[in-house]
């Protein structure tokens, strides 16, 4: 995996070179995060009934992983190893109340709709994940653009699963009437089309990441599961 | 370093509370005056929260009420922990969980601009998943629904929760009534595949049987807490 | 006490912290191979809640809240707290299980760091705070939330073990069968939904 063999070395530029291009681009594919690393599974099935909501959560989740991957590697020489899952996670805590009280501020209705799922973003594991695996050895720039392209990872991930449940399951997108059968949708498909409920239950969140692992890995060949 | 932290989240839950408090009022009072939507001359939707508050002020006489149908004052009001002593701030959470004989509970007085009068009152019930609620408009006869607005903690987005998404769902409640013509209290049910009686009776929402007969529950119980001052008034 | 049956209850199978609400998927899926390791995982999900459930209600309403010992309105350090206690208590409850007893600690003990970061625990915690659980309604949800958590996982286990015979479209195998599995296990789930825990 590309991150691993970078060292952690001293960098004074904000180089923008092919190195850190593929730090954006490679969790939106060969390395997503909900895909193939399996992090941050809880809150992509909780949040994605709605557009609005898996939009907000997508920017909540770059945000907070942006920055904690920042903070901590500007930390990470002065991080005692015996404390630093404490340390990280009061960063991570901080940065995500901060999060709840400007969204509160900012959007109530969005803010309601998510009620704890904001604060599990504690413990959404790709934050984690990233500080131990990468921001604890690398420098501040890239921890920053790895933390936006693993955000950016998982929020691709959410809005597909989101776009996916809210037309089937509610014939809307962003609230705003899609397709139904009456005439206050957009489009009326008449009498011999129902919204699919079932895909706004938690079970069909399962089944439409579990089709989506599928697709990916018949399209890209090596990251099949061999055991 | 969580001192450090500590402090900067007090100085920003500080700075933005008075948004927050803004935001959980004006919250309040749309879904209060969600009841009377089709009263309303601006649509509710396209006012500004000034405006709101404007209605508020202006359209409506805020009241506290205990279940003998007895007004309770304000300062008293404003001892069970609520701001001002003001029907809006009443928390029909808190005052669900307390026996009968302790209940506060809030009615709105509402002069729509063309001066025709509601009373808006609030219900509180168990859905499927969690807590539902309510705002009922009766009009001048206590006895015709004139508008409801539900909400919800958390129900299942279009199942459970069509009761506070589906205007639909909430219109059928338009003009159904508490009372039968005996004066015998029938509240309002919603019936699974259709409803049959068209005084008393609404369609339910398919394959939200729990969250619907959570709010039969709650119009049945939380009506009849009304009932005294409902009398009182009529006389 | 039937109160606090009935949300046991509740917490175990209606409201399933895995199957209904789909917290701690990313050690559920992760440990979830064989039912050995799962077993493992599952009780210390159960003690952690069952030990962290009370003391974050002693935090929130005692340290936190505005009717507390510092009558100032702290939530917004709720968060913080809450992850704060969770992590110490898994230190902490890593240190005892090691000390007094070397055969718990050599079944559960890999698996205790792992539950820090499961947001069953720290879903459960928020999920007290807004459904306004009082000291021993806490405790029960707590610990019915553990058990039913613990059944997700042996009952996932068990099916993962078998379905490795089956023939699987490869790039199914593994993650992506996971997923549907526990997408029909909700199903079967949801059908427990109607129920009345009161009638018990």
């Amino acid at each position: 995996m590309a991150e691993t063999t970078a060292v952690a070395k001293k960098e004074s530029t904000f180089a923008f070179g092919k190195k850190e291009r593929k730090l954006l681009t490679d969790p939106l594919n060969d390395n997503n995060p909900i895909t193939v690393q399996v992090l941050g599974i809880c809150s992509a099935l909780a949040v994605t009934t709605l557009m609005n909501k898996a939009l907000v959560m997508s920017i909540a989740v770059v945000f907070v992983l942006a920055f904690s991957n920042l903070i901590t590697s500007l930390l990470r020489t002065q991080i005692p190893k015996q404390v630093r899952m404490i340390v990280q996670l009061v960063i991570i805590a901080t940065l995500v109340t901060v999060v709840e009280l400007v969204l509160k501020a900012l959007d109530y209705q969005t803010y309601k709709d998510l009620s704890v799922f904001i604060g599990l973003i504690i413990t959404n594991c790709i934050i984690m994940g990233r500080l131990e695996a990468f921001a604890m050895a690398n420098s501040p720039w890239k921890s920053f653009l790895d933390g936006i392209g693993n955000g950016l990872g998982y929020g691709i991930i959410l809005i597909i699963i989101a776009t996916i449940r809210e037309v089937f399951g509610k014939g809307t997108f962003f609230n705003y009437p899609l397709i139904g059968n009456n005439s206050d949708f957009l489009i009326n498909l008449g009498s011999w089309y129902l919204p699919n409920n079932l895909m706004v239950l938690f079970p069909s969140a399962m089944f439409v990441i579990g089709v989506l692992i599928w697709i990916h890995r018949a399209w890209n060949k090596d990251l099949i599961d061999v055991s | 370093m969580t001192a450090i932290v500590a402090i900067l989240l007090a100085f920003l839950y500080n700075g933005l509370k008075p948004i927050h408090d803004l935001n959980e009022a004006n919250y309040n009072k749309r879904a209060i005056l969600g009841a009377v939507a089709g009263q309303l001359s601006t649509p509710l939707g396209d006012m500004s929260d000034e405006q709101v508050s404007d209605v508020f002020t202006n359209n409506i006489k805020q009241k506290v009420v205990d279940l003998d149908g007895q007004m309770v004052d304000a300062s008293a009001v404003e001892a069970l922990g609520y701001k001002g002593g003001q029907a809006e701030n009443i928390d029909m959470k808190k005052e669900k969980k307390k026996a009968d004989a302790d209940k506060v509970l809030p009615v709105f007085e509402f002069t729509s601009d063309d001066g025709k009068q509601f009373y808006i009152v609030q219900v509180r019930g168990n859905g499927l998943w969690d807590e539902i609620w309510g705002n009922i408009a009766l009009e001048k006869d206590l006895n015709t629904i004139a508008g409801v607005s539900f909400d919800h903690q958390a129900e299942t987005p279009g199942l459970g929760a069509e009761i506070k998404d589906n205007p639909a769902f909430q219109s059928q409640f338009i003009g159904k009534k508490l009372y039968d013509s005996n004066g015998d209290y029938k509240s309002v049910f919603v019936r699974k595949g259709g409803a049959k009686d068209p005084v008393h009776e609404v369609d339910g929402i398919s394959g939200a049987t729990i969250t619907a007969d959570g709010v039969t529950e709650m119009m049945d119980r939380g009506m009849k807490y009304y009932e005294k001052f409902f009398n009182s008034i009529k006389g | 006490m039937g109160e606090l049956a009935n949300i046991f209850i509740k917490s175990a199978f209606i409201e399933n912290l895995a199957l209904a609400y789909f917290l701690g998927m990313c050690s559920y899926l992760a440990v979830s191979k064989t039912v050995k390791t799962a077993f493992g995982l599952g009780l210390a999900v159960i003690f952690v809640l069952g030990i962290t459930m009370p003391i974050n209600w002693i935090i929130n309403n005692v340290l936190l809240s505005e009717t507390g010992i510092f009558g100032l309105d702290l939530t917004f350090l709720r968060l913080i707290l809450f992850i704060a206690v969770i992590a110490s208590m898994v230190q902490l409850v890593e240190m005892v299980v090691e000390k007094t007893s070397p055969a718990l600690y050599n079944s559960l003990g890999i698996f205790l760091p792992l539950i820090t970061v499961n947001c069953a625990i720290l879903g459960g915690s928020l999920f007290m705070v807004s459904k306004e659980y009082n000291f021993s309604e806490s405790i029960a949800f707590g610990l019915g939330g553990g058990f039913g958590w613990f059944l997700a996982i042996i009952a996932i286990a068990a099916i993962r073990e078998k379905i490795q015979y089956s023939a699987v479209p490869p790039p199914l195998r593994g993650l992506g069968m996971a997923f549907i599995l526990t997408g029909l296990m909700g199903m079967a789930f949801m059908s427990l939904m109607g129920i009345d825990p009161g009638a018990f």
